[in-house]
């Protein structure tokens, strides 16, 4: 079946219906709780880069409001990244107070207990004046850690229901060859908003919007002039993650100062030319634009030609989260090189602004009883998936 | 600080966007209104390209200090860029609140401002 005419993939999945969704897991409290328990505290969390701590004793430190944890990232004298609760086993004071760094060693600022980077408690302040103290067999408490791509995840679950290969193994062979490694320069973004986590996370996963919250910053980006209903190219929905490819209007007029910068290097809207890695445009479509994939249950990769982005969605309360979007672009060795970065950097970031600017105004409409459900076309059909996807966990 | 004599028709701009930071250049902008925003883009529509042709072969990082300032302008006409072209205005349309979207360094991975 081509991706075209009456093709609808919702239909595809039958088990997803095709009625309206309830928006009661938006705002309530109790419905929360159970994400809490039940998703974040199970399941494999996106952190980042294993390239923020590319040298032995490189560390960062990452705050989890939904658990709430705060987590010690290192890259050990063996080269091996781990992950550890950032507790001094003590009495629970924080070990690690700045947000990355590089040391072999921590020393907990309360009375002084240290621990080395593979997370084996090193010295004990007083050590005569202590019971029974198994010095040797004391340390941080280590958490799951595993890499993918080079993207760092942890699991808070003390034996998690399945590796990292396993969680994203449909979606494994599909970034096949993708260069993760040649888009080494990151800038990233982050925003705390009233709304609950998942309208952030909705707002990621469909391109319905983009011709009409983008129509300023993005005209005609998505636009297809053959089937003007039809953004999509690709729906692929998988246990729990899901990919999503997009129709890029080749007819899409860069402004002047885009054309000026895209004479040094990639942009976002500089379409693909010639061959793209194998796995990528999974429905190999003339007219691909990208790849999304949504990866369970906060992370959203998109994954273009010559560029990528992430964004990672993280809960605090029923109505409060953090949105932090990420751009990789290649390394500027040169000054029109950095030109072009800044250029991408910029129209992304305003991009996102208009992005941002309906979140917390639909968590008040959510909350303010005008409406019950959400109604969904075809090719938002991954918040549909998405909703059943958490439903089925929290109600499991 | 001075450009290079070349670029002395631009030289009204510099106090004003030769500017290190995209948190300085954003701020320009946004405290800028749109005739002050095209007279400072339109110059640089036009001299953007002969700018990059001198720093051509020069690594961002290591930029000898009486070029910085040329740098710097190109990387705010990338600032305005999107409201001359796209917004028509300072600020995206409707947009969020910019100082509540946070820059955040990525370690080993944000290039720093030189």
């Amino acid at each position: 079946m081509g991706a075209s005419g009456e093709r609808r993939y919702t239909l595809e999945y039958p088990e997803l219906g095709t009625g309206p969704v309830p928006i009661e897991p938006y705002i309530s409290p109790e419905y929360y709780e159970k994400e809490r328990q039940r998703i974040f505290r199970n399941t494999w969390l996106h952190m980042g880069r294993a390239d923020e701590i590319p040298q032995p004793g490189d560390y960062v430190v990452r705050s989890i409001d939904v658990i709430p944890a705060s987590i010690l990232i290192t890259r050990g004298a063996d080269n091996r990244v781990r992950a550890f609760h950032n507790v001094c086993i003590h009495r629970g004071n924080k070990l690690v107070w700045d947000e990355c760094g590089r040391r072999n060693r921590f020393t907990c600022k309360y009375h002084g207990w240290t621990y080395r980077n593979d997370g084996k408690l090193f010295g004990v302040s007083e050590e005569d004046m202590f019971f029974d103290l198994d010095k040797p067999n004391l340390g941080l408490h280590e958490l799951p850690a595993d890499t993918w791509n080079g993207f760092v995840f942890v699991n808070l679950a003390p034996e998690p229901d399945r590796p990292l290969t396993e969680h994203l193994e449909e979606i494994d062979g599909l970034t096949d060859g993708y260069p993760f490694d040649a888009f080494s320069v990151c800038f990233c973004y982050r925003a705390r908003l009233r709304a609950n986590w998942k309208v952030l996370v909705d707002s990621q996963q469909e391109g319905y919007h983009a011709k009409t919250l983008h129509r300023r910053s993005l005209p005609g980006f998505l636009t297809n002039m053959a089937e003007p209903s039809r953004h999509v190219v690709d729906i692929r929905l998988f246990e729990r993650n899901r990919l999503i490819s997009y129709y890029g209007n080749r007819e899409f007029q860069p402004t002047p100062s885009a054309l000026q910068a895209f004479a040094h290097g990639p942009s976002v809207a500089n379409f693909a030319t010639g061959e793209t890695p194998p796995g990528m445009n999974p429905a190999k479509d003339p007219n691909w634009a990208f790849d999304e994939y949504a990866i369970f249950p906060n992370m959203q990769l998109l994954l273009f030609a010559n560029m990528y982005i992430t964004h990672t969605m993280w809960p605090i309360s029923v109505n409060e989260a953090i949105w932090e979007a990420r751009g990789y672009l290649p390394p500027a060795k040169t000054v029109p090189q950095r030109f072009n970065l800044e250029h991408s950097k910029v129209l992304l970031r305003d991009a996102w602004l208009e992005d941002g600017s309906t979140l917390e105004a639909t968590q008040v409409g959510l909350e303010s009883g005008a409406i019950t459900h959400q109604i969904l076309q075809d090719q938002e059909v991954l918040i549909r998936h998405s909703s059943k996807v958490i439903d089925d966990m929290v109600n499991a | 600080m001075s450009l290079p004599p070349e670029f002395a028709e631009l030289l009204p701009f510099e106090d004003k966007w030769a500017l290190r930071s995209e948190a300085e250049r954003q701020g320009a902008r946004l405290a800028s209104d749109m005739e002050d925003i095209r007279a400072f883009y339109t110059a640089m529509q036009a001299r953007v390209d002969d700018i990059l042709t001198l720093l051509a072969d020069h690594d961002p990082a290591d930029l000898p200090g009486e070029l910085k300032p040329l740098f710097y302008l190109t990387l705010s006409y990338c600032e305005v860029a999107p409201a001359v072209e796209l917004f028509r205005q300072p600020a995206v349309v409707d947009g969020f609140e910019p100082r509540r979207l946070v820059r955040v360094e990525i370690p080993n991975m944000t290039p720093p401002d030189v």
